[in-house]
């Protein structure tokens, strides 16, 4: 008989704060309670009286991704919450500054899946900048007019999440159709449905073709009409009314110092909207409102909801101004294949369905940028969530999170 | 390019330059000390002829010599977009002050510069990794972190002067030895 094998794995010591969560492998356990790290972090993971933690996520439908939410409740009413991200982290910032200037599109791509022509505009800008390049108007236009029909599919689809957050489960399906017939619209152009990887430094890839105008031009006759229709699904439902009104007040000077943008700081009685306080691309040529809404006392979720409606408006008017306006001539210009822009730096935002999305690209003389960053506002979005959620229900979350309309491809990145 | 920022930030901050003021195409940058940052935000944040009430977007940078924190701000007074770039971290122990004094919305951008870099945003009070996991120790946008899977690599690969494509083990440990008390 030989001697039992000793496992290698170390045993916990008495004076060990962390818990074991399986001798067998020895494997620590990697949430609280640990030694706090930070003053936040500590006064987070202490209980008051009565209090006690609730997991939320990361596999909750709700959230819009895969994020978790540790909240602190007290009976229903939520008194604190700590959101923990990095569940989706892909590192798409070190992918791009590990390929090169036209390999970037389609790796920033997929970093925000529902609004995805708006994270390959910023780049694509900023290294027009980098190289000094000059894009053809039609180009300009046609990434307009991509872009304003994909803000509408974004927008659509976030109705219809915001009534499947609280309880709705029809106009999910609706929301589906219209953000269908753009996307199958788009593909026809693109040739795909999600990740498009249309824009190019330069232009955009391929002129629009016949599939794309009829379906477009099919659409175009009743947008108008859908929308409201799909509008009068919603707005008078009294129990969804009720639940979003004066649930989330974000007031004027919390949006700005919280660096809110979009949609959300709009509802809040701020007209911040990039595409008229920095002009890019045609936008300047183009009509179109800034829609605010929201009192002296600021916005609610109700607010920035409405607020996403108004502006499908704007982008049809924006859409029939650009098929009207749409010039003739090249989409891309004339570029040499193989890029490398002298050092330098460049930074472009463009107005993502979401906010000011922007990327800044610091280059070395190769063909690949030295330094990427890129900005995502439902980063920065979220943030909210912990400040508006103190002393509401938990049921609330749902309402207050879903209207802030975050997206975890581009949180985590 | 707005002349005239030029000339109003010539005028109020000409002593906490730390270079000239730049400008190209729709961008206006300044460089500064790491230890001027608070003042010289104050300035453009509350200055009636600045106003730059919003902070577009906040970045880490390393060099491959020094760290940078570079920061866009907007403002209704100008039509460019500002750059503030907080320059020379030294690399082995960078820190910076915390804006979030001023906008707590850089409070989650700080960490992120945290987690990705290393940079240390003296006040900000919940400087935890934000994406990598609570016991990861690396910094993996430095530049001396390797990319062991860089398949992406284009014929530009081994051009440039602080990434080291070939001495891995080096480069990581390194940067896994590096602990910064948060």
């Amino acid at each position: 008989m030989t001697a039992p094998v000793q496992p290698h794995y170390p045993h916990p010591s008495a004076d060990d704060p962390r818990i074991m969560l399986d001798a067998q492998i020895g494997q620590y356990e990697q949430v609280p309670p640990y030694p706090p790290r930070t003053e936040r972090e500590a006064e987070f993971y202490t209980l008051g009286d009565g209090e006690m933690f609730l997991n939320m996520g990361p596999q909750h439908p709700s959230t819009h991704g895969v994020l978790r939410v540790v909240l602190k409740i007290n009976g229903e009413k939520v008194v604190d919450l700590d959101p923990v991200l990095g569940y989706l982290h892909r590192g798409v910032e070190k992918l791009c500054e590990n390929s090169d200037y036209h390999h970037i599109i389609s790796q920033i791509d997929p970093l925000e899946y529902v609004s995805s022509l708006f994270m390959e505009w910023a780049p694509v800008m900023a290294f027009e900048k980098l190289m000094d390049v000059q894009v053809p108007r039609r180009a300009e236009y046609i990434r307009v007019l991509t872009g304003e029909l994909l803000r509408i599919a974004s927008h659509a689809l976030f109705q219809g999440w915001m009534a499947l957050d609280l309880g709705g489960l029809t106009p999910i399906l609706y929301s589906f159709i219209e953000r269908d017939e753009i996307v199958e619209m788009l593909a026809a152009v693109t040739g795909q449905r999600m990740l498009f990887n249309y824009f190019r430094i330069g232009g955009v890839n391929g002129d629009l073709n016949h599939e794309f105008m009829s379906r477009l031009g099919d659409w175009m006759s009743r947008a108008a009409v859908q929308h409201e229709a799909n509008i009068g699904l919603l707005n008078e439902n009294e129990i969804f009314v009720r639940r979003m009104r004066d649930i989330g007040r974000v007031d004027r000077d919390t949006a700005l110092r919280m660096g809110v943008t979009g949609p959300n700081i709009r509802a809040a009685g701020i007209p911040f909207d990039v595409r008229r306080a920095h002009p890019y691309s045609v936008y300047p040529e183009l009509e179109f409102n800034v829609p605010v809404r929201g009192s002296n006392g600021g916005g609610d979720s109700l607010d920035r909801y409405l607020l996403r409606l108004d502006e499908v408006r704007e982008s049809i008017r924006i859409i029939d101004q650009c098929l009207h306006e749409m010039p003739d001539g090249p989409v891309m210009a004339r570029l040499p294949r193989l890029m490398r822009p002298r050092p330098g730096r460049a930074w472009a935002a463009v107005e993502s369905p979401r906010g000011l999305f922007g990327t800044y690209v610091i280059s070395d003389g190769t063909d690949q940028p030295f330094r990427f960053r890129i900005h995502d506002p439902s980063f920065v979005h979220l943030q909210l969530v912990g400040m508006l959620m103190k002393d509401n229900l938990i049921a609330d979350t749902m309402a207050v999170m879903a209207s802030l309309d975050p997206v975890m491809g581009g949180i985590d990145k | 390019m707005d002349r005239t920022l030029r000339t109003r930030l010539a005028a109020k901050l000409a002593d906490r330059l730390t270079g000239p003021i730049r400008q190209r195409h729709d961008q206006t940058e300044i460089r500064i000390r790491p230890a001027d940052l608070i003042e010289v935000m104050r300035v453009l944040h509350d200055d009636p002829e600045l106003e730059f009430v919003i902070l577009a977007d906040l970045a880490g940078v390393d060099t491959g010599d020094t760290m940078q924190v570079v920061y866009h701000l907007w403002s209704n007074k100008t039509p460019d977009w500002l750059r503030v770039i907080a320059e020379g971290l030294p690399r082995g122990d960078p820190r910076a002050p915390s804006l979030t004094g001023l906008w707590p919305g850089a409070e989650w951008m700080e960490r992120e510069a945290y987690d990705m870099l290393g940079i240390v945003f003296e006040g900000n009070r919940d400087l935890r990794r934000i994406y990598m996991p609570p016991d990861y120790k690396s910094f993996p946008l430095r530049k001396d972190f390797y990319l062991p899977d860089d398949s992406a690599r284009g014929p530009g690969g081994g051009v440039r002067h602080v990434e080291e494509p070939y001495a891995p083990l080096a480069a990581t440990t390194r940067s896994i030895r590096r602990t910064v008390k948060a």
